[in-house]
């Protein structure tokens, strides 16, 4: 409930200056007559309108930097480029191809026999390891039926799963055996590959 | 209830492996085609830096020979050349000196070491006694009521080679089976015979200085268990050994 005469007063009180006994104890600055209304709120229209607006404003900033945020998460990720598939740009010069000469018809007639009986090894290869494995889960599966005939307690726990068997880990074979008393050279390796992060 | 007893004795044997320590020799093809692949690569390959910086300095070499020791490069600096690193790396190369890859065990024969035959898989073969007869065997070891099969062959592994062997048994399943009668002489009702199950197991320690071999034992590849083992049971043994 603003009223309008102390308003009007005061302005009037101010703008003359000549009434000096006025200026005698106040209660606060917004009391400027002892005897007028105590204004307890500052009642300028100003204040009022800047704060609204502020926080209007505040909020539509923070709208839009949340939308913003939205439609980037939205959008899918960038792709991880893979190194290995880009070739530098310094090894497509002219000046890298290789100058062999071409090759010899025998050369080409060599190269294809030879791939030919590579076929046929592989092959032969292959099909024995079929048959040893075979051969294993059939010799296992007798030794199984075997057991059964004899216990079926101990086939039971024969057939059970073995928790401590994977993961299984092991070194493969090298071409030479480890040179006992060999001392390695010293030396520090630092990782410089790229990580990228999505 | 009291089963009826079985006619048939049960023992667990097991057949412990030493996997192989270096790469079997290649064959002939795949000799052959492993060169092939080596220059069908260089045939499609560019020039690398190294081989780059290699031809221009031969190229620098010729031009200087030419043109009568025409040195424009200045005879206060000394250029590290690509062939000289290649011939420093060559030397280095020379002067390691890896571990021979037949070892002198092998050259003696000596089949109760573990380091013969690098490149293939070793198995123990331990002297037993059978009835009345000394064979060589798998070490086998009769099955008690209350434990598995696994823990018997566990069990005849540990009677020979101590308590300190570290060896992987291969799940809890038998691989194979041996079944045998007993002569006539010591065959009752109740005791017709014996089956023999195996189990595979990998050697993990490479040292069994803390074992200790009571009896004869060997290591032996699968061509040489025919040396030392029944025709029958070598049948049986070979059907769950690959090489």
């Amino acid at each position: 409930p603003m009223s309008v005469s102390p308003h009007a007063l005061r302005s009037f009180f101010f703008s003359s200056s000549w009434l000096p006994q006025t200026v005698l104890s106040r209660g606060s600055h917004w009391q400027t007559s002892l005897l007028a209304f105590r204004a307890s709120l500052p009642m300028r229209a100003q204040p009022k309108k800047k704060k609204k607006v502020d926080v209007k404003r505040e909020q539509a900033q923070k709208d839009r930097m949340k939308k913003k945020i939205k439609k980037l998460e939205k959008a899918a990720p960038e792709m991880i480029p893979i190194e290995d598939f880009i070739t530098p740009v310094k090894y497509s010069d002219s000046n890298r191809v290789r100058s062999l000469p071409p090759l010899s018809f025998e050369e080409t007639e060599r190269r294809v026999l030879l791939m030919k009986k590579w076929c046929l090894f592989k092959q032969k290869q292959d099909k024995a390891e079929k048959k040893a494995i075979q051969t294993l889960v059939e010799a296992q599966q007798e030794a199984l039926k075997e057991l059964r005939l004899e216990s079926e307690e101990l086939y039971q726990a024969a057939i059970r799963r073995d928790e401590e068997l994977f993961p299984f880990e092991r070194d493969g074979p090298n071409y030479t055996p480890p040179l006992p008393g060999y001392d390695p050279p010293e030396g520090k390796c630092v990782d410089i590959t790229k990580v990228y992060t999505q | 209830t009291a089963a009826a007893p079985r006619p048939w004795r049960l023992f667990g044997a097991m057949c412990l492996l030493r996997l192989p320590r270096i790469t079997q020799p290649l064959a002939k093809e795949e000799e052959e085609m492993a060169a092939l692949m080596g220059q069908i690569e260089l045939e499609k390959s560019h020039y690398s830096d190294h081989e780059i910086r290699k031809l221009e300095e031969e190229e620098q070499l010729r031009r200087r020979k030419e043109s009568a020791y025409d040195d424009d490069e200045g005879p206060g600096k000394t250029v590290i050349m690509a062939q000289d690193l290649e011939d420093k790396w060559e030397q280095k190369l020379l002067q390691f000196e890896a571990a021979p890859r037949i070892t002198d065990a092998d050259k003696n024969n000596n089949r109760t070491s573990l380091n013969r035959k690098l490149d293939s898989n070793l198995m123990l073969l331990v002297k037993q006694k059978i009835g009345n007869q000394e064979l060589w065997l798998l070490p086998q070891v009769e099955w008690q009521p209350g434990e598995t099969l696994r823990s018997t062959a566990e069990r005849a592994m540990a009677m020979f080679l101590g308590d300190h062997v570290q060896a992987k048994v291969l799940g809890n399943a038998p691989y194979g089976i041996y079944k045998y009668k007993f002569p006539r002489a010591i065959r009752t009702e109740d005791n017709v015979g014996a089956k023999v199950f195996f189990f595979k197991a990998f050697l993990q320690s490479s040292d069994l200085s803390q074992a200790e071999l009571k009896e004869d034992y060997l290591w032996v590849t699968k061509d040489e268990l025919g040396d030392y083992l029944k025709s029958e049971y070598l049948k049986k043994v070979n059907r769950f050994l690959l090489d």
